[in-house]
Protein backbone atom coordinates (compact mmCIF):
# COMPACT_ATOMS: atom_id res chain seq x y z
CA UNK A 1 0.00 0.00 0.00
CA UNK A 2 1.40 3.45 -0.90
CA UNK A 3 1.83 6.18 1.69
CA UNK A 4 -1.11 8.08 0.20
CA UNK A 5 -3.36 5.02 0.19
CA UNK A 6 -2.30 4.21 3.73
CA UNK A 7 -3.09 7.74 4.86
CA UNK A 8 -6.51 7.59 3.15
CA UNK A 9 -7.24 4.24 4.80
CA UNK A 10 -6.29 5.64 8.20
CA UNK A 11 -8.46 8.72 7.65
CA UNK A 12 -11.43 6.58 6.62
CA UNK A 13 -11.12 4.07 9.46
CA UNK A 14 -13.25 6.02 11.98
CA UNK A 15 -15.93 6.69 9.35
CA UNK A 16 -15.91 3.04 8.34
CA UNK A 17 -16.59 2.09 11.95
CA UNK A 18 -19.50 4.52 12.16
CA UNK A 19 -20.95 3.23 8.90
CA UNK A 20 -20.63 -0.38 10.05
CA UNK A 21 -22.61 0.57 13.15
CA UNK A 22 -25.27 2.32 11.10
CA UNK A 23 -25.58 -0.63 8.70
CA UNK A 24 -26.03 -2.99 11.65
CA UNK A 25 -28.59 -0.67 13.23
CA UNK A 26 -30.66 -0.25 10.06
CA UNK A 27 -30.86 -3.92 9.14
CA UNK A 28 -31.55 -4.89 12.73
CA UNK A 29 -34.47 -2.49 12.61
CA UNK A 30 -35.80 -4.25 9.51
CA UNK A 31 -35.55 -7.56 11.37
CA UNK A 32 -37.18 -6.28 14.53
CA UNK A 33 -39.78 -4.00 12.98
CA UNK A 34 -40.56 -5.38 9.53
CA UNK A 35 -43.72 -3.28 9.36
CA UNK A 36 -41.66 -0.08 9.63
CA UNK A 37 -41.01 2.41 6.85
CA UNK A 38 -37.59 2.40 5.21
CA UNK A 39 -35.95 3.95 2.15
CA UNK A 40 -36.25 0.62 0.38
CA UNK A 41 -39.06 -1.82 -0.21
CA UNK A 42 -38.75 -4.91 1.90
CA UNK A 43 -40.62 -8.00 2.95
CA UNK A 44 -42.95 -10.00 0.74
CA UNK A 45 -43.76 -7.02 -1.47
CA UNK A 46 -40.10 -6.59 -2.39
CA UNK A 47 -39.55 -10.31 -2.90
CA UNK A 48 -42.54 -10.50 -5.24
CA UNK A 49 -41.28 -7.45 -7.17
CA UNK A 50 -38.04 -9.32 -7.80
CA UNK A 51 -39.67 -12.51 -8.99
CA UNK A 52 -39.35 -14.79 -5.98
CA UNK A 53 -41.64 -17.74 -6.56
CA UNK A 54 -44.87 -17.56 -4.56
CA UNK A 55 -44.47 -21.11 -3.35
CA UNK A 56 -41.05 -20.23 -1.88
CA UNK A 57 -42.57 -17.27 -0.04
CA UNK A 58 -45.54 -19.32 1.15
CA UNK A 59 -43.30 -22.13 2.35
CA UNK A 60 -40.62 -20.01 4.09
CA UNK A 61 -41.09 -18.92 7.71
CA UNK A 62 -43.07 -15.67 7.84
CA UNK A 63 -40.35 -13.83 9.75
CA UNK A 64 -37.75 -14.57 7.10
CA UNK A 65 -40.04 -13.21 4.38
CA UNK A 66 -41.14 -10.15 6.38
CA UNK A 67 -37.53 -9.10 7.06
CA UNK A 68 -36.32 -9.65 3.49
CA UNK A 69 -34.31 -6.58 2.46
CA UNK A 70 -32.70 -7.62 -0.81
CA UNK A 71 -32.44 -5.57 -4.00
CA UNK A 72 -33.07 -8.36 -6.50
CA UNK A 73 -33.22 -12.11 -6.89
CA UNK A 74 -29.88 -13.94 -7.14
CA UNK A 75 -31.71 -17.26 -7.48
CA UNK A 76 -32.77 -16.33 -11.02
CA UNK A 77 -29.21 -17.04 -12.19
CA UNK A 78 -27.62 -19.12 -9.42
CA UNK A 79 -28.41 -22.48 -11.08
CA UNK A 80 -27.89 -24.29 -7.77
CA UNK A 81 -27.61 -28.06 -8.01
CA UNK A 82 -28.19 -30.76 -5.38
CA UNK A 83 -25.07 -31.34 -3.33
CA UNK A 84 -23.47 -27.94 -3.90
CA UNK A 85 -21.89 -25.86 -1.14
CA UNK A 86 -23.26 -22.32 -1.05
CA UNK A 87 -22.14 -19.18 0.73
CA UNK A 88 -24.77 -16.49 1.34
CA UNK A 89 -22.83 -13.30 1.95
CA UNK A 90 -24.84 -11.00 4.21
CA UNK A 91 -27.49 -13.56 5.01
CA UNK A 92 -29.73 -11.24 7.03
CA UNK A 93 -32.88 -12.92 8.33
CA UNK A 94 -32.14 -15.98 6.20
CA UNK A 95 -34.64 -16.06 3.32
CA UNK A 96 -32.04 -16.47 0.55
CA UNK A 97 -30.11 -19.08 2.56
CA UNK A 98 -33.30 -21.06 3.14
CA UNK A 99 -34.20 -21.00 -0.57
CA UNK A 100 -30.65 -22.07 -1.42
CA UNK A 101 -30.83 -24.91 1.12
CA UNK A 102 -33.98 -26.22 -0.52
CA UNK A 103 -32.23 -26.21 -3.89
CA UNK A 104 -29.00 -27.94 -2.85
CA UNK A 105 -30.90 -30.49 -0.76
CA UNK A 106 -29.66 -32.60 2.13
CA UNK A 107 -26.43 -33.51 0.30
CA UNK A 108 -25.57 -29.82 -0.04
CA UNK A 109 -24.77 -27.16 2.50
CA UNK A 110 -25.39 -23.45 2.95
CA UNK A 111 -23.31 -21.09 5.07
CA UNK A 112 -24.81 -17.72 5.79
CA UNK A 113 -22.39 -15.02 6.92
CA UNK A 114 -23.58 -11.87 8.65
CA UNK A 115 -21.96 -9.45 11.07
CA UNK A 116 -25.17 -8.81 13.02
CA UNK A 117 -25.62 -11.33 15.86
CA UNK A 118 -29.36 -10.72 16.19
CA UNK A 119 -29.88 -11.28 12.48
CA UNK A 120 -27.90 -14.52 12.71
CA UNK A 121 -30.05 -15.67 15.62
CA UNK A 122 -33.21 -14.88 13.68
CA UNK A 123 -31.91 -16.62 10.57
CA UNK A 124 -31.01 -19.70 12.59
CA UNK A 125 -34.48 -19.75 14.14
CA UNK A 126 -36.06 -19.41 10.70
CA UNK A 127 -33.95 -22.27 9.35
CA UNK A 128 -35.00 -24.46 12.28
CA UNK A 129 -38.64 -23.50 11.72
CA UNK A 130 -38.23 -24.56 8.10
CA UNK A 131 -36.88 -27.92 9.27
CA UNK A 132 -33.53 -27.43 7.57
CA UNK A 133 -30.39 -29.04 8.92
CA UNK A 134 -28.05 -28.15 6.06
CA UNK A 135 -27.66 -24.47 6.99
CA UNK A 136 -25.33 -22.72 9.39
CA UNK A 137 -24.99 -19.02 10.11
CA UNK A 138 -21.58 -17.64 10.94
CA UNK A 139 -20.27 -14.41 12.34
CA UNK A 140 -18.12 -12.67 9.79
CA UNK A 141 -17.30 -9.67 7.68
CA UNK A 142 -17.44 -9.75 3.91
CA UNK A 143 -13.93 -8.30 3.77
CA UNK A 144 -12.62 -11.32 5.67
CA UNK A 145 -14.93 -14.23 4.88
CA UNK A 146 -14.79 -17.03 7.46
CA UNK A 147 -14.24 -19.86 4.99
CA UNK A 148 -11.15 -21.75 3.81
CA UNK A 149 -9.71 -21.31 0.34
CA UNK A 150 -11.67 -22.98 -2.49
CA UNK A 151 -14.32 -24.39 -0.13
CA UNK A 152 -17.40 -22.99 -1.88
CA UNK A 153 -19.22 -23.92 -5.11
CA UNK A 154 -21.51 -20.91 -5.36
CA UNK A 155 -21.67 -17.50 -3.67
CA UNK A 156 -24.98 -15.70 -3.52
CA UNK A 157 -25.49 -12.23 -2.07
CA UNK A 158 -28.27 -9.70 -2.13
CA UNK A 159 -27.76 -5.97 -1.66
CA UNK A 160 -24.78 -6.21 0.65
CA UNK A 161 -21.45 -5.59 -1.10
CA UNK A 162 -22.35 -1.96 -1.85
CA UNK A 163 -22.29 -1.35 1.90
CA UNK A 164 -18.57 -2.12 2.11
CA UNK A 165 -15.86 0.53 1.94
CA UNK A 166 -13.50 -2.12 0.58
CA UNK A 167 -15.30 -3.65 -2.38
CA UNK A 168 -12.12 -4.75 -4.14
CA UNK A 169 -11.12 -6.73 -1.08
CA UNK A 170 -14.61 -8.28 -0.88
CA UNK A 171 -14.41 -9.44 -4.49
CA UNK A 172 -10.96 -10.90 -3.90
CA UNK A 173 -12.37 -12.79 -0.93
CA UNK A 174 -15.12 -14.23 -3.14
CA UNK A 175 -12.48 -15.42 -5.58
CA UNK A 176 -10.42 -16.96 -2.77
CA UNK A 177 -13.23 -19.01 -1.21
CA UNK A 178 -14.60 -20.33 -4.52
CA UNK A 179 -13.28 -23.56 -5.94
CA UNK A 180 -12.21 -23.88 -9.57
CA UNK A 181 -15.27 -23.38 -11.74
CA UNK A 182 -17.17 -21.85 -8.83
CA UNK A 183 -19.87 -19.31 -9.54
CA UNK A 184 -21.33 -16.13 -8.14
CA UNK A 185 -24.86 -14.78 -8.42
CA UNK A 186 -24.98 -11.41 -6.75
CA UNK A 187 -27.55 -8.65 -6.82
CA UNK A 188 -26.37 -5.26 -5.70
CA UNK A 189 -26.72 -1.53 -6.07
CA UNK A 190 -24.40 0.30 -8.42
CA UNK A 191 -24.09 3.97 -9.30
CA UNK A 192 -23.24 5.32 -12.73
CA UNK A 193 -21.65 8.41 -11.15
CA UNK A 194 -19.22 8.89 -8.32
CA UNK A 195 -21.15 9.65 -5.16
CA UNK A 196 -20.58 13.06 -3.67
CA UNK A 197 -18.43 13.29 -0.55
CA UNK A 198 -21.48 14.43 1.42
CA UNK A 199 -23.17 11.11 0.63
CA UNK A 200 -20.02 9.08 1.29
CA UNK A 201 -19.63 10.81 4.64
CA UNK A 202 -23.25 10.29 5.70
CA UNK A 203 -23.60 6.94 7.47
CA UNK A 204 -27.40 6.92 7.14
CA UNK A 205 -27.32 7.46 3.39
CA UNK A 206 -24.51 4.93 2.94
CA UNK A 207 -26.39 2.33 4.94
CA UNK A 208 -29.65 2.84 3.07
CA UNK B 1 -18.34 -3.96 -9.81
CA UNK B 2 -18.00 -5.45 -13.29
CA UNK B 3 -14.38 -4.27 -13.49
CA UNK B 4 -13.63 -5.44 -9.97
CA UNK B 5 -14.84 -8.93 -10.84
CA UNK B 6 -12.72 -9.07 -13.98
CA UNK B 7 -9.69 -7.66 -12.17
CA UNK B 8 -10.00 -10.36 -9.51
CA UNK B 9 -9.79 -13.04 -12.21
CA UNK B 10 -13.44 -13.94 -12.72
CA UNK B 11 -14.50 -14.99 -16.22
CA UNK B 12 -17.86 -14.89 -17.99
CA UNK B 13 -18.85 -11.78 -16.05
CA UNK B 14 -22.42 -10.78 -16.86
CA UNK B 15 -24.53 -7.91 -15.52
CA UNK B 16 -28.29 -7.65 -15.87
CA UNK B 17 -30.32 -4.73 -14.57
CA UNK B 18 -32.93 -5.82 -12.03
CA UNK B 19 -36.32 -4.76 -13.40
CA UNK B 20 -38.64 -3.16 -10.93
CA UNK B 21 -36.05 -2.00 -8.45
CA UNK B 22 -36.86 1.37 -6.91
CA UNK B 23 -36.43 3.19 -3.67
CA UNK B 24 -39.67 3.60 -1.77
CA UNK B 25 -39.27 7.22 -0.66
CA UNK B 26 -39.58 9.86 -3.35
CA UNK B 27 -36.60 11.95 -2.18
CA UNK B 28 -34.33 8.92 -2.20
CA UNK B 29 -35.72 7.85 -5.56
CA UNK B 30 -34.95 11.27 -7.09
CA UNK B 31 -31.40 11.30 -5.72
CA UNK B 32 -30.82 7.75 -6.93
CA UNK B 33 -32.02 8.68 -10.40
CA UNK B 34 -29.66 11.66 -10.50
CA UNK B 35 -26.73 9.38 -9.72
CA UNK B 36 -27.82 6.64 -12.12
CA UNK B 37 -28.32 4.18 -9.29
CA UNK B 38 -29.49 0.75 -10.43
CA UNK B 39 -29.84 -2.70 -8.96
CA UNK B 40 -27.87 -5.22 -11.00
CA UNK B 41 -27.63 -9.00 -10.99
CA UNK B 42 -24.01 -10.04 -11.54
CA UNK B 43 -22.93 -13.52 -12.47
CA UNK B 44 -19.39 -14.72 -13.01
CA UNK B 45 -17.28 -17.85 -12.81
CA UNK B 46 -13.88 -18.64 -11.35
CA UNK B 47 -11.79 -20.27 -14.06
CA UNK B 48 -11.85 -24.06 -13.93
CA UNK B 49 -8.90 -26.41 -13.74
Amino acid sequence: MTDVALQQAEEQAPLEGVIKGEVMRMYQEVAEHPAGEFHFYHGRRAAEMFGYASDWLDRAPGGAVASFAGVGNPHLRSRLQPGEVVLDLGSGAGLDSIIAAWQVGPAGRVSGVDLNPEMRAKAQAHARAAGLTNIEFRDGRMEDIPAPDEAIDVVISNGVINLSFRKRRVIRELFRVLGAGGRIAITDIVSAKLLSQSIVNDPKLWAS
Amino acid sequence: MFALLEDAGFKRVRATIVPGFAFRKEATRDAAEAYGVKAVLFTAQKPGQ
